[in-house]
């Protein structure tokens, strides 16, 4: 064979040409960033501008910003006046507000009761839309004058007030949506929030802009605030990199060396409201039915030992998935886990499974932070004490039908969030009504405890019921929750920002470096 | 050659029904999209409720009969996921799928047939060695791989580039080099064998032996030659960009048709399913048609027939 290197020579040129010819441009060009532009990116784009039909939280991210809510959460959850200044409850299935004056939506309208009837009853009637389970409870909203309003319900609800500060709640103009029916509005909504719609390009950006007459805190810091979608981890952390996104969402362990390491860019991470949970099945037949054998399982399992490993330390081993910020949070299970591997296989002995047993444990991939890994890891500390675990790792969608059909095995592993905070949410699934078609746990006291808190309207006598069903719980483990989960954000130099429990991203709560 | 086109347009409408009844079925049995539209947390009755709402529970012929009528009036149906027409969601999708198609090819062709010509007149030496170890390279690295090797050097390291999105033409360097070179490994050997084959044939001699220069005969008399199997394989990959190419998508986060279709299959969205099935249906029907009349242009023995 003959090299010539006179021909390599001009290979290798054209080739550099090509490239040269392609790549040729100024560093400008690559961003169409300035300072004064905020750029989010949150993974997935938008779902719609239809606030009451989507339930996903990166939506509801972008909706916060555009439309204000009743009443809002702070940062670490407590629930503050927004909208409404004041309420008051005037009897078990009524709440009064009286909202703030003068708050005009970004076409100048102003914001009335009338306004907030709108918006409740559509998703309280509407039986399609996807978040009208969430209101299927109110059962009017009475205009009293311009700013008082009340909001009756079919059954006393003591979840009301957080049912009406999160995903869906934000408050829709009514005259502009009659008068040009809701694909206009799709198209170009409008609302009240401190930013206003620019342009949404689907699967590319959101554009909004500061409110100038926004009635509460305003942006300021910002002149243009993007959200760009980019679904892909590392291309994400690569624009963050690149200094083209200020905050990027959903950092997933093996990028945050990478941006640790960069001089521009630092790794955030702060509490959700999210746990790990295992479910187990005590209906007969199955070993786990043994409570023996679920206690075994949970001393085999060292909870920080996992956070430690696949989070980085980014989680808090617990004891019950009601977190504190919660209401009803039984903080005496907070922070704590069971570990003690003699302990576990003494208990295996006792329930006669001197020589092992074998389980199988579902869970899935892709869908929460370090899911598949999670599952591998307890597999293999569940194996030290004697108990085989066959995996059975599925995509979301397999193994959701997996789950509502009841085709598991033995257990499943889950994090479920409870954007309700509030324990008659989370610790529903020990009621048995609701653990029928999963686990088949039951417990006459819990389900007595439970049905009465969730008509109760005493708070004080809630918390102490929920206290009480978390304890019952602790003992009988049909659930094991590992850990709470926190979540990971990768920011650049530019920006200040405190993740909230609640997962949103409120920009007025940005600051520009 | 009129009758020839329109009888293979009259082809299309059976094909494209026959392709809908099969996703329809083929999604009825994954069953229905209530579960990926609720939260993780929602009990059965809120299932149940969303599930008969949007009718989910009917039977299967009531449902299909439902949806084949809503067809034959040219209505894919809103989709699950966004709540809007579907045949819209995807035909914004569309311009976006087809400037990377475009962009791809071109990246394409021009490092294909120059190297695949240079290798075939040069055969056994080191050009030729070098075109055939780029194509089986640029064949076997995956393109996720490639993608984020190009956006680190080009984009994170020496920032000439942006790192992924649309906007400028810059936003489409990375994406269509990574999709062109593992679409130019294949037409690089096809070149290359094609020349070879037709530089040994008798016809070749003549022209060199009546004096032509070698430029002449190489692309003139051997290169338009050897165009016919070219061509069909570089229509052929068009073809199968015109569906978006899903990884290329992902990793650009490019606003394209193969984002758009993943999402919907994993959501168990039909109406986006079968309306972006249909339109690729349709763009590969037409590109399939364009390069059968290329070929009679190139190729004056072929017949319409």
């Amino acid at each position: 064979m003959k090299f010539k290197f006179t021909s390599l020579f001009f290979v290798l040129l054209s080739f550099v040409l090509i490239l040269a010819g392609c790549t040729a441009t100024t560093k400008s060009q690559t961003s169409s960033k300035d300072d004064k532009t905020l750029t989010i990116s949150l993974g997935p784009d938008l779902m719609t501008w239809d606030i009451h039909n989507h339930t996903t939280t990166s939506t509801e991210v972008v909706h916060a910003n555009v439309f204000d809510y009743l009443l809002m959460r702070n940062q670490d959850g407590e629930i503050k006046p927004h909208l409404a200044k004041s309420w008051k409850k005037t009897n078990d299935t009524t709440y009064e507000f009286e909202l703030e004056q003068g708050v005009k939506f970004h076409n100048g309208e102003e914001l009335t009761a009338e306004d907030v009837k709108f918006t409740f009853e559509r998703v309280a009637k509407d039986k399609s839309l996807r978040s009208h389970s969430d209101y299927s409870n109110i059962k009017e909203v009475k205009v009293l004058d311009d700013l008082k309003l009340q909001i009756i319900t079919s059954e006393p609800d003591p979840m009301l007030l957080s049912r009406i500060s999160r995903q869906a709640s934000g408050i829709l103009p009514k005259d502009y949506i009659k008068e040009n029916g809701w694909d206009h509005f799709k198209k170009n909504p409008i609302g009240s929030g401190p930013l206003k719609f620019v342009e949404w390009k689907k699967d590319n950006r959101v554009v909004l802009e500061p409110y100038d007459e926004y009635f509460g805190k305003k942006v300021t810091d910002w002149g243009k605030v993007v959200f760009k979608a980019i679904p892909e981890d590392s291309t994400r952390v690569a624009e963050l990199l690149a200094g083209n996104v200020d905050i990027a969402a959903n950092i997933p362990p093996s990028d945050w060396d990478r941006i640790k390491d960069s001089k521009n860019s630092e790794v955030v991470n702060g509490p959700s409201n999210r746990t790990y949970l295992l479910f187990l099945r005590t209906q007969e037949g199955w070993p786990t039915a043994d409570l023996k054998v679920r206690e075994a399982i949970d001393y085999a399992i060292n909870d920080k030992a996992l956070v430690e490993n696949l989070l980085s330390g980014g989680g808090t081993p617990s004891l019950t998935r009601v977190n504190p910020g919660n209401l009803g949070a039984n903080e005496e299970l907070y922070g704590k886990y069971n570990y003690d591997v003699e302990k576990a296989k003494k208990l295996l002995t006792e329930a006669g499974f001197k020589d092992g047993l074998s389980i199988q444990l579902a869970g899935p991939s892709g869908r929460y932070l370090q899911d598949r890994e999670l599952l591998q890891l307890i597999a293999g500390m569940l194996e030290k004490v004697g108990i085989k675990t066959d995996m059975n790792i599925l995509k979301w969608g397999p193994f959701v039908e997996l789950r509502e059909q009841g085709k598991f095995k033995d257990g499943y592993l889950i994090a479920l969030g409870a954007s309700f905070f509030d324990a008659g949410q989370s610790l529903d699934y020990y009621s048995s009504e609701r653990a029928k078609t999963i686990n088949g746990y039951s417990n006459k006291e819990i389900d007595r405890l439970l049905n009465k808190a969730a008509t109760s309207t005493n708070e004080k006598e809630r918390i102490e019921m929920y206290t009480r069903v978390q304890e019952i719980a602790n003992k009988e483990k049909p659930i094991l929750p590992l850990f709470q989960l926190d979540q990971f954000y990768g920011l650049s130099e530019n920006v200040k920002f405190q993740p909230r429990i609640d997962e949103l991203i409120y920009v007025p709560d940005i600051e520009k470096k | 050659m009129w009758k020839y086109f329109i009888r293979r347009l009259l082809q299309v409408p059976p094909v494209i029904f026959i392709i809908t009844l099969m996703i329809f079925g083929l999604v009825y049995i994954a069953g229905d999209p209530v579960l990926m539209m609720l939260p993780a947390d929602a009990t059965p009755q809120e299932i149940q409720q969303l599930r008969h709402a949007l009718g989910f529970d009917q039977p299967f012929y009531i449902q299909f009969g439902n949806y084949i009528m809503d067809l034959l009036r040219g209505d894919f149906g809103d989709s699950y996921q966004y709540g809007e027409p579907a045949l819209s969601l995807v035909l914004e999708r569309l311009p976006a799928t087809l400037e990377l198609a475009t962009a791809s090819m071109i990246v394409a062709i021009i490092i294909a047939i120059p190297l695949g010509i240079w290798s075939a007149i040069k055969p056994n030496t080191f050009i030729d060695l070098f075109a055939t170890g780029f194509s089986v390279l640029g064949k076997a690295i995956p393109n996720f791989w490639l993608g984020i090797m190009l956006i680190l050097i080009f984009a994170v390291n020496l920032h000439i580039l942006p790192v992924s999105g649309t906007g400028t033409w810059w936003h489409l360097v990375l994406p269509s080099i990574t999709l062109g070179t593992a679409m130019s490994a294949e037409i690089t050997r096809l070149v290359r064998s094609n020349m070879l084959e037709i530089m040994s044939q008798d016809f070749i001699r003549t022209a060199r032996s009546k004096g032509l220069t070698s430029f002449i005969v190489i692309f003139k008399h051997a290169f338009r030659n050897s165009l016919v199997p070219v061509i069909t394989i570089t229509f052929l990959q068009a073809a199968a960009l015109v569906g978006g190419s899903l990884i290329t998508e992902m990793i650009f986060a490019w606003p394209g048709l193969g984002q758009l279709i993943i999402q919907a299959v994993y959501e168990k969205d039909l109406p986006i399913i079968q309306a972006a099935v249909f339109v690729t249906a349709l763009m590969i029907i037409l590109i399939n048609l364009l390069t059968d009349v290329l070929y009679r242009i190139l190729d004056p023995r072929i017949k319409f027939n």
